[in-house]
């Protein structure tokens, strides 16, 4: 803003931020987005890949994320460990299970850019699989974005009178 | 049920002598339209609930019929379709997220009513039980759930995961092990061809293969 001194001016526009994502019933895909947008800067008009201006981003609850489809039970994560047969196939259930935060972690990394700064990132992503969060990190938050997917209400969630206002479409 | 028996004992013996001579010249169609009655029936609204009161008065007993008086109930956009979605004018705008819609089809353990009694068209009952399906698989209608005989433990208790656009059942579907390469990927199937015509508000198109 104009009315900020030059040094306020400048923190402003280069201190890291830290940033807040709720990954309750949201798909990993579309938080992975987010999250690999705010991680490289691409948000700030002052980006460029070499500034190294990639912002913290912090998410909780990623063990209650929502698939689409039937992707727990058909989308599969493979992995090598480079001795023969060492080929693991492992549908997104059982990593789940094993591990709450490796979807997205592992989503996040596939859409980060594919250069050495790809690691320094994911160091500056935060993954949490319910809502407590240390406080070290609660101190240091800045904002929370507001979630992708709009939650639909389950049929208990609506009050009496929304029931009632709604017409019956046919009499018995 | 005992009143549709009725109904159609009135129908039968007032049109039966015009039957008669017309039955072996009627096409197709005309016989589909044969049945008026039965399809007004679903269409009557002002009808109220009907009582019979007896009185005794000494030693004579009065019985009358009486309407008891149904608030008056908001009338459909189109009143002359005989699916009360055509009616209400809700043909593509539903989905599976409207449980307050799909809820006045649904048997209290999750079923499906019959169509003869709901009286929707084949498409569009078709179309709800996809989205009521949708809607069990998503978690959105909880107290719509089977009851389970007494005593019943279950074996391994099943993971909770969220979902939302399930197109198959949990257990029918097989992992993906082979994706192929980009141009002949393997996709996963979300939400059903089904409601591939539902009207999309903003810009973004229907993705059925993710």
């Amino acid at each position: 803003m104009s009315s900020f001194t030059k040094s306020a001016q400048q923190w402003a526009t280069f201190a890291r931020s830290w940033y807040l994502i709720d990954a309750r019933m949201q798909p990993p895909g579309k938080i992975a987005t987010m999250c690999a947008i705010r991680l490289q800067g691409k948000h700030k008009p002052i980006y460029h890949a070499l500034s190294d201006i990639g912002d913290h981003v912090v998410v909780m609850n990623t063990r209650h994320i929502a698939f689409s489809g039937n992707k727990w039970e058909q989308k599969i994560y493979s992995s090598h460990t480079q001795y023969p047969g060492g080929f693991k196939q492992v549908t997104a259930t059982q990593l789940h299970l094993k591990d709450p935060k490796a979807i997205v972690k592992l989503a996040v990394y596939g859409m980060l850019p594919r250069n050495l700064s790809r690691r320094t990132m994911m160091q500056r992503l935060h993954l949490f699989p319910e809502d407590d969060l240390p406080e070290d990190i609660l101190l240091n938050l800045t904002e929370e974005l507001p979630q992708p997917r709009e939650i639909p209400r389950r049929l208990n969630e609506y009050s009496q009178e929304e029931r009632e206002a709604f017409p019956t479409l046919w009499t018995p | 049920m005992a009143a549709r028996c009725v109904l159609g004992y009135i129908w039968t013996s007032l049109s039966g002598f015009k039957c008669v001579a017309s039955s072996s010249n009627m096409s197709a169609f005309q016989r589909k339209t044969r049945c008026p009655q039965l399809s007004v029936f679903g269409n009557i609204q002002s009808r109220g609930i009907r009582h019979i009161v007896e009185k005794k008065e000494g030693k004579t007993t009065i019985i009358e019929g009486t309407t008891e008086d149904t608030p008056s109930r908001p009338q459909p956009p189109n009143a002359t379709a005989q699916c009360p979605i055509y009616r209400w004018n809700l043909q593509n705008k539903y989905n599976y997220t409207d449980v307050l819609l799909l809820s006045q089809f649904i048997r209290s353990d999750g079923g499906m009513l019959p169509r003869r009694v709901t009286g929707l068209c084949a498409q569009e009952h078709r179309k709800i039980a996809i989205c009521v399906q949708m809607a069990h698989r998503a978690g959105l209608l909880p107290d719509h759930k089977p009851t389970l005989p007494e005593g019943h433990i279950p074996k391994k208790p099943k993971p909770q995961l969220n979902r939302y656009l399930t197109r198959w059942s949990i257990d029918s579907v097989k992992p993906i092990y082979r994706t192929g390469l980009k141009w002949c990927k393997n996709r996963i199937s979300v939400g059903h061809p089904a409601l591939r015509n539902n009207v999309q508000y903003g810009k973004k198109i229907l993705y059925l293969k993710h």
